[in-house]
Parts: C-alpha cells; structure tokens; sequence
C-alpha cells in the first residue's frame, strides 16, 4: 500500500492518463474544497497559533462564546424568517408566471420573460442603492418589508426562468389525456402537471431560500441597524474578530441550511436543471 | 366571451402580478435613478457634474479602470478552465470524472461570505500556505489579501464552477451520434473539436460569460472582505458613496455607469439567448 504514495511508483501503477486525472482531481479538490475543510478545521481549535499547522488545542471553546453571544440566536431566527416569508411570497407570484409563459402563446409573451432578466442583469448594489432612495421616502428602511423585497428581487429570474423551463418540458399530450378522462383544468394541473414539473420548481425553492439565507450586501443597506440576519452579523465578525476561529465557527453555522437543503434534494440537483434557470426558450 | 379571449386573459392574468412587482421594485428604481443622478446635489437643478466626478477625479477613474481589469481577466480565466473542464466532464467517462461531475455543483450553495472567509484562512500572511511553508523552512508570504490577484482567484471560486456547469448542459446536448459521424468520415480530434463541438456549444460560452461578466462588475460581498482601500471595486466605491458620504446623486450617477456597463453585456446575452441556430427552426 504505501509503495502507491511514491508518485513515480504510482504512475507506472496506474498509467499516464490515470495519472494525469488524479492530478486534476487532487488540484480540484485542494482549490475548490480545501479553504473550507481548513476552515471546518478552524472552528475546532481552542488554540492556533502562527507556525502550528494543526491547532495545538482541539476543542469546542469558539462554539462556546459565539453561542453565548445574545445577538447571535436572535440573528438566527431573523434569518430564518426572512428566507421562508421570502420563499414563500416568490412562489406566489412567480409559479402562475411561469406557467403563464411555459404555455401560452400570447402577444408580449418574451417582453414579460426578458423583464425577469432586468432583475439580475445589472448590478445588484446598484439597484439596491435605486431602491433604498425610495425606501427612505416611503419608510421601509429598516423594516421586514423592505428587507423581503430586496430578498425577492435577488430570486425572480431563477423562480420565473427555472420552473417555466419546467412547466414546458411537461408534455402537452399528457395534459390532454387527463383532461379527456373527465379532470377539469385545475386538478389536471395539481395531478400531472405540477408533480412531473416539481424538480425544476424545486431547485428555484431551493436557490430562492438559499439566496435569501446568504444575502448580506443589500440586507445591510435597506436595513440598517434594525435587522440583521447571519451574514450581516458575519460580515462584522470578519472584520473586527480578534480570532480567526469565531468566523469559522459563525461561517459554519451559516452553510448549515446550505448543506442540508442540498441533501434533501440531492436527487433534483444536476447541470441541466440549475442551467435552466439561465436560459430563456 | 370567446374561448381564445379566455385563455389570454387568463394567462394575462398569470404573468402581471410578477410582473409588476419587476417593475416597481427594478425598473421604477433605476428610472428614478437615472434622473436623480442629473440633478445638482443642493439645488436640485440639471447637471453633468455627477457624471464627470467620476470620468474627472483620478481616484474613481482609477477605481473604474481597476474593476473592468478585474472583471475581464476573471471572465477569460474562468471561462477557459470551465471549458477545459466541460470537457473533460462531458467525453471522459471515468469515476474520476463522475465525482468531480458532482463536487463541482456544491460550491454554488456555499453562502459566498462563506467560501470568501474559508479562502483567507489559506491566504492571510498568516495563513495556511504560510504555515506549510514554515514547516519547509520557507518564508511564504503571498500578499494576495487586499489585492486585485485575491480578489480574483476567489472569483474563480465562484464563476468555474458555475461556468463550467453551464457549458457542460450544452455540450450535454450534443448528440454522441454527431461526433461520432465526424470521426467516421474521418475527422480527426482537433477537426472534430473545431467544426463540431465549438461551434455547437458557442452560444452556451456566450452566456456563461456575459453572466460571469454582469455578476462580477457590481461585486461586493470579495472586494469587501479581502480588497484594499485604493483602489476600490466599484461595488466598493457605490457603497460609500451612499452609505459613507450619504452621496445620493453622485451615487446615482455611479449606478448608472455600472448599468451601462452591464447592458453592453446585457444586450449580447439576449441577442444569443434569442437567436434560434438554424437547425432548431
């Protein structure tokens, strides 16, 4: 076995093309996964002072003091808030536009499926700072509105775009057929269309969620001081922390959600489906 | 009521609500934007002056100047390695291949405050890469940390995966039957790469990096975290407009530029996304 951890030994082992694609796994993984296993590292380490690779001291202390901070448990709850009541009225109005597009024909058709394109083709902070000028004259700087809005904003075209690519894939003959077995256009939609359109649906909830889960730039903006979800607590953290451990452990808290979200839908999660929602047809 | 007069209202009906909310809270926003930002800062009269602040003072059209090189070397680097990678990832049928195939979706999920913490563990002078390096008796210091090359290499975090995947659904789409048919009639690799395979999975290299280009023009969560003060990111320099200087107007003015930016880009990735290839007539 340890014969194999000589890297000339292990080429004749395996050939010039395993070789070379070992290679660009290890340089993949270390560039793409590398900073964050340093980082989950990190969040264990009591002690990690400056020549020591390995933390001295292993040991949940970091996990301790973030925990004991007030402001950290009401930032959870805020986060959470936002990100379901913003899944939540995206999908609102969102689906029925998606399907409104994926099966329709009607005059103005790609002019409505290009205006969803105005929501990420342009500089996210320079909208915000737009918005935020009028927020300040209706006063919903600084409120849950306001900040949902913002969050909504950042998830339209991928709620509009994905679920509307999903919708056409679903084909028109198996509509037909259950509307001639007697289902009236309502329950065909519930029982054959929505469930063979759900993983594209699916995979917009789940960025919907996940971008209001980690949005920062325009949370900090619109609301001030009055609301502040993990990734506006984090970015504090970042800049004024004394121990580099207290982010890792705060930044491992916020990929939580991430990460269990992704498990859960792990079977809907694939190229094609998140391309999708980056192409209009 | 006529039956089509229905169904139009009905998908009318479907797409306004979103719509409208696309309009009030992006395109009203950015119209009264650009108005304000010719306005005088006090006296409320027309100018140009917000607009040649930026183009005039050596500062911010350094700032300008700095961004766009940024942006274009991330858009060539990353559009390049996520090419090499879709193609790897497409004709290489290997569990290499498979695994990476899978690990190289999950850093889109990552919140980006996230991976950009988790990258300066590794970076900061005393980070990671130093540690290692002491252990060789090396004095590593990179100096990536408030500095355009940091910036840049977390940019290529974020935009290869992501490019890469939006390649690879393309080049997915390409029926093996098509290669295979070159090589029959005798094309050889090269050949069958550039009459075939490029052509064919242009219009998907458009897309990815005229997105790679619109998301990295307004950065700010990297720039934020890990650039210096001078020069700044755009992004950067709009949030202190509004927030440090409470600079409304001239802030206006800078959203527009970075718009403008944007909308060259913006309008080559409707004019691909819109233009159907011959053969899909």
């Amino acid at each position: 076995m340890f014969k194999m951890l000589n890297p000339k030994r292990f080429y004749y082992a395996v050939g010039r093309k395993k070789f070379l694609e070992f290679i660009l796994l290890a340089v993949f993984i270390l560039f793409f996964y590398g900073p964050l296993m340093n980082m989950l590292m990190l969040a264990f380490a009591n002690e990690y002072t400056v020549p020591h690779v390995l933390p001295e001291v292993w040991g949940l202390k970091w996990w301790g003091y973030v925990f004991g901070q007030k402001s950290l448990v009401s930032s959870i709850i805020q986060s959470f808030t936002v990100a379901v009541i913003t899944t939540v009225i995206s999908m609102i109005f969102c689906i029925p536009a998606a399907y409104s597009i994926a099966r329709f024909k009607y005059p103005g058709r790609k002019i409505f499926m290009l205006s969803f394109l105005l929501t990420n083709a342009f500089p996210k902070l320079g909208i915000y700072t737009s918005i935020a000028v009028l927020f300040y004259k209706y006063g919903l700087m600084g409120t849950y509105p306001g900040v949902i809005i913002i969050h909504m904003i950042n998830s339209m075209m991928f709620m509009v775009w994905l679920p509307s690519s999903a919708f056409r894939s679903v084909h028109r003959q198996q509509e037909e057929a259950a509307r001639d077995v007697g289902a009236g256009p309502i329950r065909t939609f519930f029982k054959v269309t929505l469930p063979m359109a759900m993983p594209g649906i699916s995979v917009a909830t789940l960025y919907t969620f996940l971008g209001s889960m980690e949005e920062a730039q325009g949370t900090m903006l619109v609301g001030l001081a009055n609301i502040k979800t993990m990734p506006v607590a984090m970015y504090g953290i970042v800049l004024d922390s004394s121990a580099v451990q207290i982010g890792a452990v705060f930044a491992i808290l916020l990929i939580i959600p991430s990460a269990l979200m992704i498990f859960l839908m792990r079977k809907y999660i694939g190229p094609e489906a998140i391309a999708g929602g980056f192409k209009m047809k | 009521m006529s039956k089509k007069l229905k169904t139009n209202l009905a998908a009318y009906g479907m797409v306004l609500p979103a719509f409208m909310v696309v309009m009030l809270t992006v395109t009203y926003p950015i119209i009264s934007a650009v108005i304000q930002s010719f306005k005088d800062e006090k006296t409320g009269s027309f100018t140009f002056s917000n607009y040649t602040y930026f183009f005039t003072e050596p500062a911010q059209l350094k700032n300008l100047l700095y961004t766009l090189m940024v942006v274009f070397l991330t858009v060539f680097i990353a559009i390049f390695v996520a090419y090499l990678l879709a193609l790897y990832l497409r004709f290489v049928k290997s569990k290499i291949a498979k695994t990476i195939g899978t690990l190289y979706l999950l850093p889109r999920f990552v919140p980006a405050m996230c991976a950009v913490y988790a990258m300066i563990t590794i970076i900061r002078d005393s980070g990671l890469i130093h540690r290692i390096g002491a252990l060789f008796g090396l004095d590593i210091t990179l100096g990536l940390m408030y500095h355009a090359s940091g910036i840049i290499i977390m940019n290529l975090w974020f935009n290869i995966p992501f490019a890469a995947m939006m390649i690879t659904a393309g080049l997915g789409a390409i029926p093996d039957s098509i290669i295979e048919g070159a090589r029959d009639v005798g094309a050889g690799r090269w050949k069958t790469f550039t009459s075939m395979i490029l052509p064919l999975s242009v219009k998907d290299v458009v897309i990815a990096s005229t997105f790679v280009f619109m998301t990295n023009v307004g950065s700010f969560t990297t720039p934020y975290l890990m650039g210096g003060n001078a020069p700044k990111m755009l992004g950067i320099a709009l949030f202190d407009q509004f927030n440090k200087y409470l600079a409304y107007n001239r802030s206006a003015a800078l959203s527009v530029i970075m718009f403008l930016i944007c909308s060259v880009s913006a309008g080559v990735y409707i004019y691909t996304n819109l233009k159907e290839q011959d053969w899909e007539k």
